[in-house]
């Protein structure tokens, strides 16, 4: 009878995963897999470095990054940062201007940007963005992974938000011959209704890469995936890592309660 | 209701099995007593000042090449203000003559006030640039540079800092006469010349590694 | 066995002027305690220490958050990036309020199969469901400070709500929110609130124990203990066993912690508010669910428009379960000696599950069907079944005593037949 009612139960939630699993897209979600996937995953440093290459290149022209700082590329950043020095922060973040002031005489000016500021975004707001880009905002990119996930019912399996992102990079096509696309849209596999507004931004050698790997355009999408990721969560490894400390803790701690427990009650069973 | 309970199968426990109840009770409670030590100390760590925090407080870098002799400019560095003044070759001069020495608390900069590199009558790394931090060191009040001789501080001034809070001076160094109410000069924080016309505040020169919170008094 | 008289002097002096330690002798250590209690007695000891874990993080969260619309979504997000261990006292937070529900739904339904909220404890259940709507309260209003797009649509449609109130009832929502819409104002009071309702909810937690160490703890038998045979005090045995749980349990939470500690929520949350973009689906979490399904599936009734109608339904649901104890007719407590309540019993999880589901989805096609029968048999389960299942059922003969039935392996009636016994 109580086995009954659990397993009913227990069909009950799983059928909670079907609800939202690919309702959006008709196309299913190709899974690339990464470094970073499953309960000892990792930031791949050099798929970092690359990606923030492409990203910063490539991206940024459009997307802002607003909740990262350059410090956080470095040794000080959460998580211990993508692997660069504090002077190649520093470099990196003096390529960029920020607006600073005012100064004595009353007046804002122009100062390269310094590793605690955030990165530089190439619009001073959305409205300008838009107006850049045909009414369609390039949103900023700092969540965009977790903002992508699978959400309640998604099964740890199924597609998260890194897969989504890596698709859209991938997924650009041209359209089918029954597709109405409209103006200033793209045709993609994998985006929601299949029309989107950005053109593909990646293409084969889009970016140098300078440890000599292949720039084709699914590297290209792979590293700055990765990177996304990281920025989206850059204490990740500390997550994991902690959670394997306190897993065997409580495990061990568990067992001797267990112990203590069926002692303790001896006489009364 | 009993306020006790015996019940007849736990009086045959006794203690034949006590020490080994004992040792596991104890063990567990034992691991378990680390284990909410060990979940404390991340609240209690989220207190220390956060990376973005630690991050505000790095060196900064300061254009000198505006300031006039005898003029003075203030800058943040921690929050805190810091004054950046350039003497002109008379307050060198004076400095250097030191004939007010026996009117100051501390004129040989015993007290931990200064990196090692500033211990000296100039208090700086050269005569011509004093970098000081700008807080009194009785309450805190910031104190005005007063560069003038004499004027509403009487005659025998030659020139330093009046806090307007207490009445507390200091000469062209940052030392503390006696007979005011601040104990110490004013700290000096680590800064270097990162150029001629650059200091770079926060930050020792390459071949000192003095540890600024181990000053007596901010 | 408990030493009655305290050992050190200083303990001595103190318990002269403050009974403390006598009192937690009394209460802790000495209580009584039926000595055929389950693991589904746990959860409410689990419920208590959830609610120190939630009040613990939250305080810490509170000393970097900052409750104004243009800085709410940043601080939390420095709390994840820049604060020391901040990502861990957030998702440990975020996940503590799910886990909290969960614990909380457990104990609820432990109650509802045991005759838990029967006399002498009526009491102690409504002051059970007082703390449930505390909670409810308290969860919805925290879930709005992060400020994402949940946070915002989510409040707009509750606070929303309210202006189906006749009359009164657009004043009522200008109140609410101190202005035109959610906005600052309304972020500002809800994180003075949600600072304050936990502390009310500690108050309550305080007198549902009273009311629980007035008669002791209800038992998977239903009858009451007799005499001191029955019982055995609460430490060591309960102490070790409420640990245990609560070991079991810590492992199954820090797995969300550590490994999906996303998987709870909406991803939606991690999208800045924007009062000119509506999300495509706005949906509470989890733990509203059920309520929300019963709110959209009222259509319009006689003379009450549907958003009046499902505002009704919503609270009623909740309000019912005030009356419970005098909605149940049956003199027996315990769901194992009761055949037919312990198959209805069942139906209500059933459907309980089936409303969260209809929750999820959008209200089209056949969720709209389902969602009117569940609720329907919401409200039959309880203002129908639950009276005339009482009277119409023939429950098995009871045990003697509990330590008769646990002595002689368990549940089941004990030596010649005993005439059934009242509680």
């Amino acid at each position: 009878m109580r086995r009954l009612a659990l397993a009913v139960i227990g069909a009950g939630l799983l059928l909670a995963p079907l609800a939202h699993a690919q309702e959006e897209s008709e196309t299913p979600l190709p899974r690339p897999g990464w470094s970073f996937d499953g309960p000892f995953g990792t930031y791949d440093r050099g798929a970092l470095q690359r990606g923030f290459q492409v990203y910063q290149n490539v991206c940024a022209n459009c997307h802002s990054l607003n909740l990262v700082t350059y410090d956080d590329l470095g040794p000080n950043g959460p998580g211990g940062g993508i692997g660069y020095s504090e002077d190649q922060v520093k470099g990196i973040a003096a390529q960029k201007e920020v607006t600073d002031g005012p100064n004595d005489q009353g007046e804002m000016f122009q100062r390269p940007a310094r590793p605690p500021d955030h990165f530089v975004p190439p619009f001073p707001n959305d409205q300008a963005n838009r107006a850049a880009h045909n009414g369609a905002l390039p949103v900023d990119l700092s969540l965009i992974v977790k903002e992508r996930a699978g959400g309640l019912g998604a099964l740890p399996w199924s597609a998260n938000g890194a897969d989504y992102v890596y698709d859209i990079l991938t997924g650009f096509k041209n359209a089918p011959a029954n597709d109405k696309l409209p103006e200033n849209s793209y045709y993609n596999e994998y985006f929601p209704g299949h029309h989107i507004a950005m053109p593909p931004p990646l293409a084969d050698d889009a970016v140098n890469y300078g440890d000599g790997t292949k720039a084709t355009t699914a590297q290209e999408a792979h590293d700055v995936v990765t990177f996304l990721t990281w920025a989206a969560e850059p204490t990740m490894e500390d997550r994991k890592r902690n959670g394997a400390k306190v897993l065997i803790f409580l495990v061990v701690l568990t067992g001797l309660l267990y112990a203590a427990k069926r002692k303790i009650w001896a006489g009364v069973h | 209701m009993a306020d006790t309970a015996q019940p007849g199968p736990m009086a045959a426990h006794g203690h034949a099995g006590g020490t080994r109840r004992d040792f596991l009770s104890i063990a567990a409670t034992a691991v378990a007593g680390v284990g909410a030590a060990c979940a404390v100390w991340p609240l209690v760590s989220s207190m220390n000042p956060a990376r973005d925090t630690l991050s505000a407080g790095a060196p900064v870098d300061i254009d000198i090449s505006r300031i006039q002799p005898g003029q003075q400019i203030i800058v943040l560095w921690r929050s805190r203000p810091i004054f950046i003044a350039r003497r002109t070759q008379d307050q060198q001069n004076l400095v250097k003559a030191d004939k007010d020495a026996g009117q100051l608390r501390d004129p040989q900069s015993n007290a931990n006030q200064q990196p090692p590199y500033a211990k000296n009558v100039f208090r700086s790394v050269k005569p011509e640039y004093l970098v000081l931090v700008g807080i009194c060191t009785h309450l805190g009040c910031i104190p005005e540079f007063v560069p003038q001789p004499g004027g509403s501080l009487g005659p025998s001034w030659q020139g330093g800092y009046f806090c307007p809070c207490h009445g507390s001076r200091y000469d062209l160094s940052g030392r503390v006469f006696q007979g005011v109410p601040a104990p110490y000069n004013l700290p000096v924080p680590p800064y270097h010349f990162v150029s001629d016309t650059q200091i770079r505040v926060g930050e020792n020169p390459p071949d000192s590694t003095f540890d600024f919170n181990s000053i007596d008094q901010i | 066995m408990a030493a009655p008289q305290p050992q050190s002097k200083l303990v001595r002096w103190i318990d002269r002027r403050l009974p403390i330690f006598t009192f937690i002798n009394h209460e802790l250590n000495e209580y009584p305690t039926p000595k055929n209690l389950s693991y589904w007695w746990n959860f409410g000891s689990l419920a208590g220490i959830l609610l120190v874990i939630m009040i613990a993080t939250g305080v810490f969260l509170a000393m970097e958050y900052t409750p104004n619309v243009n800085l709410a979504f940043d601080s939390v997000e420095r709390i994840m990036r820049d604060v020391n261990w901040g990502w861990l006292i957030r998702y440990i937070h975020m996940n503590g309020a799910s886990f909290f529900f969960i614990v909380t739904y457990i104990h609820i339904f432990r109650g509802l199969y045991y005759g838990s909220y029967k006399e002498p404890r009526e009491l102690l259940w409504m002051l059970g469901v007082v703390i449930l709507l505390c909670m409810m309260a308290t969860a919805f209003m925290g879930y709005v400070l992060p400020w994402g797009q949940m946070s915002f649509w989510g409040a707009t449609v509750i606070t929303n709500l309210f202006s189906a109130i006749p009359v009164v009832g657009n004043d009522i929502v200008t109140w609410l929110w101190g202005g035109f819409s959610v906005d600052n104002p309304t972020l500002n009071r809800f994180y003075a609130l949600h600072y304050l309702m936990p502390f009310v909810i500690v108050a309550v937690v305080g007198l549902h124990l009273m009311a629980l160490h007035t008669h002791g703890s209800n038992n998977p038998l239903g009858i009451d203990r007799k005499g001191p045979q029955d019982s055995i005090p609460f430490h060591p045995y309960y102490t070790i066993k409420d640990s245990l749980g609560l070991g079991v349990f810590l492992i199954i939470f820090c797995i969300f912690v550590f490994y999906f500690p996303n998987a709870l929520g909406d991803p939606q949350n991690y999208i800045r508010a924007n009062p000119l973009q509506t999300p495509p689906e706005i949906v509470p979490e989890w733990y509203f669910l059920p309520f929300y399904a019963m709110l959209r599936s009222v259509p319009d009734i006689l003379f009450i428009k549907a958003k009046l109608a499902g505002v009704l339904t919503m609270f009623g649901s909740i309000f019912l379960l005030f009356i419970l104890p005098w909605l149940d007719t049956s003199p027996v407590r315990s769901a194992r000696f009761r055949p037919t309540y312990k198959w209805v019993y069942w139906l209500l999880v059933i459907d309980v599950i089936v409303l969260g589901l209809v929750g999820a989805h959008r209200p089209e096609g056949w969720w709209i069907v389902t969602g009117r029968i569940a609720t329907l048999y919401y409200f039959v389960h309880f203002l129908i079944l639950f009276p005339l299942i009482g009277i119409f059922e023939r429950p098995l003969p009871l045990p003697t005593s509990i330590s008769a039935a646990v002595t002689k392996g368990g549940g089941k009636l004990a030596g010649a037949s005993a005439p059934m016994e009242k509680p």
